[in-house]
């Protein structure tokens, strides 16, 4: 089943004289984890707040064309269903912070779709327990270091159990180890949850191994999309578009250009390690 | 600035629909809360107890209701009975009693921008003589003597020392709000016109 | 999975104290068996009813009766001092006025001390109106120097006040903590950038609050954005009902048991409260007329 369709999507904020947006069709499988990278301003957070119905409900501008999320419109959608539907986690974590203690946090949204109490304290404890944050219940959300306020940003919004959930840079504001952190619950929602996930994220690197399919976004409108071997493929052209391949892949990519290997791109270290091997004996073995 | 450039920003455009909504209430909440942080440090900064002298309180209550109609209003009397509290300058009755006089001294200047279309941003020397006459010197007027017969009701101050309360309390509040007052009228108001929580009406 | 090993074993030192709304109480204080209702009913009850007593007498003796509350709940009283200037600069002011401007009234009895005459009554009024405001004044703080915003939400909640009521006074209290934590940034920046308030003029320095307060601002108002897209995408109604008219669950009030010796506490001050006023307003109990102290000034002359 589809789970995002947009067609002939635009949004044109009030105010500006462009579309931050424009004609963007788009497809997204149930159960498969999308990343939409490219450069700052190009429209990847408008996309997604279209997609979360945050526009129009939340901006004055001029909407065109149409999001749908499993088949229903979502202009039509209240709050609280979208709530149940989609999870959104903001770049900054502290702007999305609705309490004034993490548990409270985390139940806020389970508390808004009138959820049992018994299923609420249930899923407090399961959302505790796979983003690390049990001994952080009783603290502000606002005393936390920065990679824990994105975790408890992200558990608030796994606890909905949503079947999309959309993730606009969530490692934007943090240092290294806690970018790898969020990138092992990334890892872990894709294996253990049957959640589309579709993710804004810069770092191309990490994101790239987890992705089924990848999205450029460039001045407004889908520039390249597809599954990562494929979208990797030119990487001129990404360069073009201010998008850095995977060092592996681009060195693999290189090589292939030397015609010394017509296979599939790797997208991670550990896949090009293989690669290189084959790559490495065809030569010696053919010289030798 | 022309006035007709001034009327645009109260102006509703063609289909435009304005509701009360989401960012209402957050800014409604928001501006209390800072109301309640420049309310409590203005008492403890000069603290001569709760005759009010250089509280610039009554700045956040002005600008509040001209950016957003009767929320600011709502949050102009909300915020003191906080910042009352917190900062010792009145107790919980006495901080009731001032409910009518906080609401005016928010409203006032909410009231005068949008019946003569000033614009928020003070472009024009019409839009400054209508925020310091109203939004400022007939509010604290009204203020301080709704504020000192409070105080006179409870007993706190003698009917031979009301004049003299009065004025401390009228001048050294118009002063100190005055001058926060355009601070944020000035700087500020060109931001807040653009967003989603700017009221054009009362409510939305 | 190491860095998970890693980053779950750097736990922070547990915590031993509370942040409330104006200081900090042991997280083991025997305040926290009463329900917050019963704590909001102390504010309340302590907060209002000195307004029907004018005897300085009981005011000294409900001032007294909070400082062992206080003591009681194991607050750190010393955080207190803050109101000290107050409390002095009001009796400064109220003493003042009153003896320049005490009212004519050939009744009243005067004395002369160092070349001013006093006059007693207008004296002695305002010596009982300032222990009356001061024990209104102390009823209240004590209130938020012993609970957390959190607690505030769970007692008003409890009465059962709409939500849309109670999430605002939520969120106010919290912006106003995001407020301060935002000047201090700022400060601590310009400082960084070798600002020395300390040598500043008051006038300066005045100069230089007003000025902070634009990026202030500038700061709250996008939050105002940022916060409602928050709330919606999280499924935020004002009204707190659902799409089948239900009310919204309730789970942060689960966590408070309200017992035996809160209802016990709760009726208390409402029927002392109640029997107080009708006192002062039936039977003219508690009047200032009624003071021994004063009684025994007056005998004096």
């Amino acid at each position: 089943m589809k789970a995002v369709v947009t067609k002939d999507l635009g949004w044109k904020y009030s105010g500006r004289k462009r579309f931050a947006i424009e004609h963007v069709d788009l497809e997204i499988e149930e159960n498969t984890f999308v990343s939409i990278v490219g450069p700052n301003e190009h429209g990847k957070t408008t996309l997604v707040s279209c997609i979360k119905g945050l526009i129009p409900s939340s901006f004055h501008g001029v909407w065109r064309g149409s999001v749908e999320i499993f088949g229903q419109d979502v202009r039509k959608l209240s709050a609280q269903r979208l709530a149940q539907e989609i999870g959104f986690v903001f770049a900054d974590p502290e702007a999305q912070f609705t309490s004034m203690t993490v548990e409270e946090e985390l139940v806020f949204g389970l508390e808004n779709i009138g959820l049992p109490l018994g299923e609420v304290k249930e899923r407090l404890d399961w959302v505790s327990q796979i983003t690390m944050i049990g001994d952080l219940l009783d603290k502000s959300p606002y005393e936390i270091s920065g990679g824990q306020k994105q975790r408890v940003a992200i558990a608030s919004v796994l606890a909905m159990r949503p079947r999309i959930i959309i993730l606009d840079e969530p490692t934007s504001m943090l240092d290294p180890l806690g970018k790898d952190f969020i990138f092992e619950i990334l890892t872990n929602i894709k294996k253990e949850t049957e959640m589309t996930v579709i993710v804004v994220e810069h770092n191309i690197e990490q994101i790239a191994p987890l992705s089924d399919v990848m999205i450029l976004m460039y001045e407004g409108s889908i520039a390249k999309s597809g599954p990562p071997e494929v979208f990797f493929e030119n990487s001129d052209f990404l360069i073009e578009h201010g998008i850095q391949p995977p060092q592996a892949t681009a060195f693999i990519d290189n090589v292939r250009k030397l015609g010394d290997y017509n296979g599939p791109l790797p997208i991670s270290l550990e896949a090009s390690i293989p690669v290189l091997a084959n790559i490495l004996d065809h030569r010696l073995g053919g010289k030798g | 600035m022309s006035t007709a450039a001034s009327e645009n920003v109260w102006a509703l455009e063609e289909g435009e629909v304005r509701k009360p909504g989401i960012a209402h209430i957050v800014a409604l909440a928001l501006f209390t809360g800072i109301g309640i942080v420049v309310g409590t440090f203005g008492s403890l900064a000069i603290p001569i107890g709760f005759v009010s002298a250089f509280w610039p309180g009554q700045a956040i209550q002005a600008v509040g209701s001209i950016w957003y109609g009767m929320w600011g209003g709502i949050a102009a009397f909300v915020f003191p009975l906080i910042s009352n509290a917190m900062s010792g300058s009145a107790p919980l009755p006495v901080s009731m009693a001032y409910i009518p006089a906080n609401f005016v001294q928010g409203m006032a200047a909410g009231w005068v921008f949008r019946q003569y279309k000033l614009h928020p941003a003070l472009t024009s020397a019409r839009d400054w003589w209508g925020f310091t006459l109203v939004g400022i010197i007939a509010a604290n007027a009204f203020g301080a003597l709704w504020g000192t017969s409070v105080l006179r009701a409870f007993g706190l101050i003698t009917p031979a020392a009301h004049l003299v309360a009065w004025a401390g309390w009228f001048i050294g509040n118009s002063v100190a709000s005055w001058v926060l007052g355009v601070l944020l009228l000035k700087f500020i108001s060109p931001l807040v016109i653009k967003t989603k929580a700017f009221c054009k009406g009362y409510w939305a | 999975m190491a860095q998970t090993m890693e980053l779950s074993a750097a736990k922070p030192p547990l915590r031993k104290m509370r942040r409330t709304l104006l200081g900090t109480v042991p997280v083991q204080s025997p305040i926290y068996e009463l329900h917050p209702a019963t704590r909001l009913f102390t504010l309340l009850f302590l907060g209002v009813v000195s307004l029907f007593i004018d005897l300085p007498e009981i005011n000294i003796l409900l001032i007294i009766a909070i400082f062992i509350y206080l003591r009681w709940a194991k607050v750190d009283i010393s955080g207190l001092k803050i109101y000290l200037p107050l409390t002095v600069t009001v009796a400064i002011f109220m003493f003042t006025v009153s003896i320049a401007f005490p009212g004519a009234d050939p009744n009243f009895h005067s004395f002369r001390f160092l070349g001013i005459t006093f006059y007693l009554e207008p004296l002695y009024w305002t010596f009982a109106s300032y222990w009356r405001l001061m024990a209104m004044l102390f009823g209240t703080i004590q209130y938020f120097s012993t609970n957390r915003e959190r607690e505030t939400l769970v007692a008003v909640r409890s009465l059962k006040v709409p939500f849309v009521i109670t999430y605002f006074l939520s969120l106010a209290l919290r912006s106003a903590g995001m407020f301060l934590e935002d000047m201090r940034t700022i400060r601590e920046a310009e400082r960084a950038r070798g600002l020395d308030e300390t040598s500043m003029s008051l006038r300066d320095r005045a100069k230089l609050y007003a000025m902070y307060m634009i990026p202030l601002f500038t700061l709250a108002i996008r939050r105002t954005d940022e916060i409602s897209n928050a709330l919606y995408a999280r499924g935020y109604t004002p009204s707190g009902k659902l799409e089948n008219e239900k009310q919204r669950s309730d789970y942060i009030l689960t966590q408070y048991q309200f017992r035996r010796i809160d209802t016990i506490l709760i009726a208390a001050m409402v029927i002392t409260f109640v029997l107080v006023g009708v006192l002062r307003i039936g039977f003219g109990v508690f009047a200032v007329t009624q003071s021994p102290l004063r009684i025994f000034l007056l005998s004096l002359f």
